[in-house]
């Protein structure tokens, strides 16, 4: 790359993955894995529209009692999420908050809760491409303070605390499947021991890109399943957890004063 | 790890029920009686190598006070020891050095998590797991400092092994490895620099305590020292309020 075009994808007008430029999403953006749950989120909101939708990036733009408040989302896993958060803070979004699932990792994470990530290990490999591995994942204080207060008003079960991101969903459920089976059980044994209460595949990078772009961040993962003791959501269950996950980033959205995302 | 419900631990001065649930743990043996001057009453409890105890209350609450030494490993003693003998909140109080430029000399600095550029947490769990503060405290220390008028940062920190090495780089022979962290951290939003952070926060994730820390940008004298304590006890107070109150 020439010195002339250093940092030109960065810098260019429409965002080159997201498609998408100032004044298309608010300061305030949801951040779920799949592309197809971005509707269903912004029926959450009192006004939404699409605004582009490209990839595995759709995303859409609205206001929830008079916030300005967006949904986009990054495809599953580390990479498409770095790319994702990175476009969307060049065009102004100041907060991200992860909407997604997990699978659970102790015994009093329940199939049905809420997990507010404070932070997250950091087993996957984009993250380290930004910051030594020496480096710790971490949510903001201030999201996670929001997130536990919404979650706290709505007399939801919730748990705050650490969880896991990974690289390999596979390596994670068919861990005894791979060639560095050794190595994929003996940390997972370690993250137990060491309380992690979810596994989830985004928060991480999600987290260390926000330390060093300076934005605040947090994660709300719906524990999904249970490997551990072959559980897992109904579809019926699943709809309402999701709304329940919803409304709690919602209403702790209306706690973080609303910041211009055009300057 | 302790086997034979011993009485007395290896290390620190102390038996089992010799300590507060709450527990204060500076690096300095000489700052023990510095933060326990600051409660309503204590008494000192004894000294074994680095390790100076001391114990008291203060607004009628149980509070110990127990030096670590200096560095990651002799924390994880104290800090492994201490929960055996019955402690369950750790709060580190510290002096530092300041990392990116939003972190000026004098600052009072809450640690939310710290980078574990130390050699103690990797034997305890894989380098990819986060060292953490828990959100409780962290949330209380933030409370209590506003309550009091003291300004702080919250933020994380770094965690060293070699005070040298983050003071006079230049003269190691890893110069060219330090520098290139050094400016990740900078880069990244780390603001303060000190050594037993990573450790505390990771051992007492592991054991399901609860740790935290308060640093001081570069100054260390006694007056910044007393304020941090009253930041600290405050946070005591309102945790036993709260607990009380379940």
């Amino acid at each position: 790359m020439s010195k002339k075009e250093k940092g030109g994808l960065l810098k260019s007008e429409i965002q080159y993955h997201i498609q998408m430029k100032k004044g298309d999403v608010a300061d305030f953006v949801i951040l779920p894995g799949d592309p197809g749950r971005v509707e269903f989120i912004a029926d959450h909101f009192d006004t939404a529209k699409v605004v582009a939708d490209n990839r595995e990036y759709k995303t859409m733009t609205g206001k929830y009692k008079g916030r300005s408040i967006s949904v986009t989302s990054t495809g599953i896993g580390c990479p498409s999420t770095a790319i994702a958060v990175e476009e969307l803070a060049n065009i102004g979004a100041k907060t991200f908050v992860r909407m997604g699932t997990s699978g659970a990792m102790q015994d009093f994470t329940r199939v049905g809760d809420k997990v507010i990530a404070t932070g997250a290990v950091r087993f996957e490999g984009t993250s380290v491409q930004y910051m030594p591995i020496e480096f710790p994942a971490v949510a903001s204080h201030e999201m996670v303070t929001a997130l536990v207060r919404s979650a706290s008003d709505a007399k939801l079960n919730y748990h705050t605390g650490i969880v896991q991101s990974k690289d390999s969903f596979y390596g994670q459920h068919s861990p005894e499947d791979m060639p560095i089976a050794q190595e994929l059980l003996q940390k997972w044994d370690a993250w137990v021991k060491g309380g992690v209460l979810c596994s989830e595949m985004e928060a991480a990078t999600l987290f260390v890109v926000g330390s060093y772009r300076k934005l605040r961040t947090g994660a709300v993962l719906l524990v999904a399943g249970d490997q551990a003791k072959g559980e897992s959501l109904t579809k019926e269950d699943y709809q309402q957890n999701m709304t329940e996950s919803i409304n709690m980033i919602l209403e702790a959205s209306l706690d973080i004063e609303e910041e211009s995302s055009n300057g | 790890m302790f086997d034979n419900k011993v009485e007395q631990v290896k290390h620190l001065p102390l038996k089992i029920d010799e300590v507060a649930r709450y527990v204060i743990v500076p690096g300095d043996p000489n700052r023990v009686e510095i933060i326990a001057s600051v409660f309503d009453e204590y008494k000192l409890q004894g000294s074994n190598r680095e390790f100076n105890a001391a114990r008291g209350t203060y607004k009628g609450t149980d509070v110990s006070v127990v030096s670590t030494g200096i560095g990651c490993p002799s924390t994880a003693i104290a800090v492994e020891e201490l929960a055996y003998i019955g402690a369950e909140v750790f709060i580190r109080i510290g002096t530092s050095g300041s990392v990116d430029n939003s972190v000026k000399k004098g600052d009072i600095f809450i640690a939310t998590g710290a980078v574990r550029d130390d050699g103690t947490s990797k034997q305890y769990i894989p380098i990819e797991f986060p060292a953490i503060a828990d959100f409780e405290l962290v949330t209380n220390l933030i409370k209590a400092a506003k309550d009091l008028n003291i300004k702080s940062k919250v933020g994380i920190c770094q965690s060293k092994d070699s005070f040298f090495g983050e003071v006079e780089p230049e003269r190691m022979p890893v110069a060219p490895y330090l520098d290139n962290k050094w400016k990740a951290w900078q880069k990244g939003g780390v603001g303060a620099s000190e050594m037993e952070a990573a450790t505390l926060f990771t051992v007492a994730q592991i054991r399901k305590l609860k740790a935290g820390a308060v640093l001081a940008v570069e100054v260390s004298d006694e007056e910044t020292v007393k304020k941090m304590t009253k930041i600290v006890l405050e946070c005591i107070n309102i945790m036993e309020r709260d607990r009380r109150n379940e």
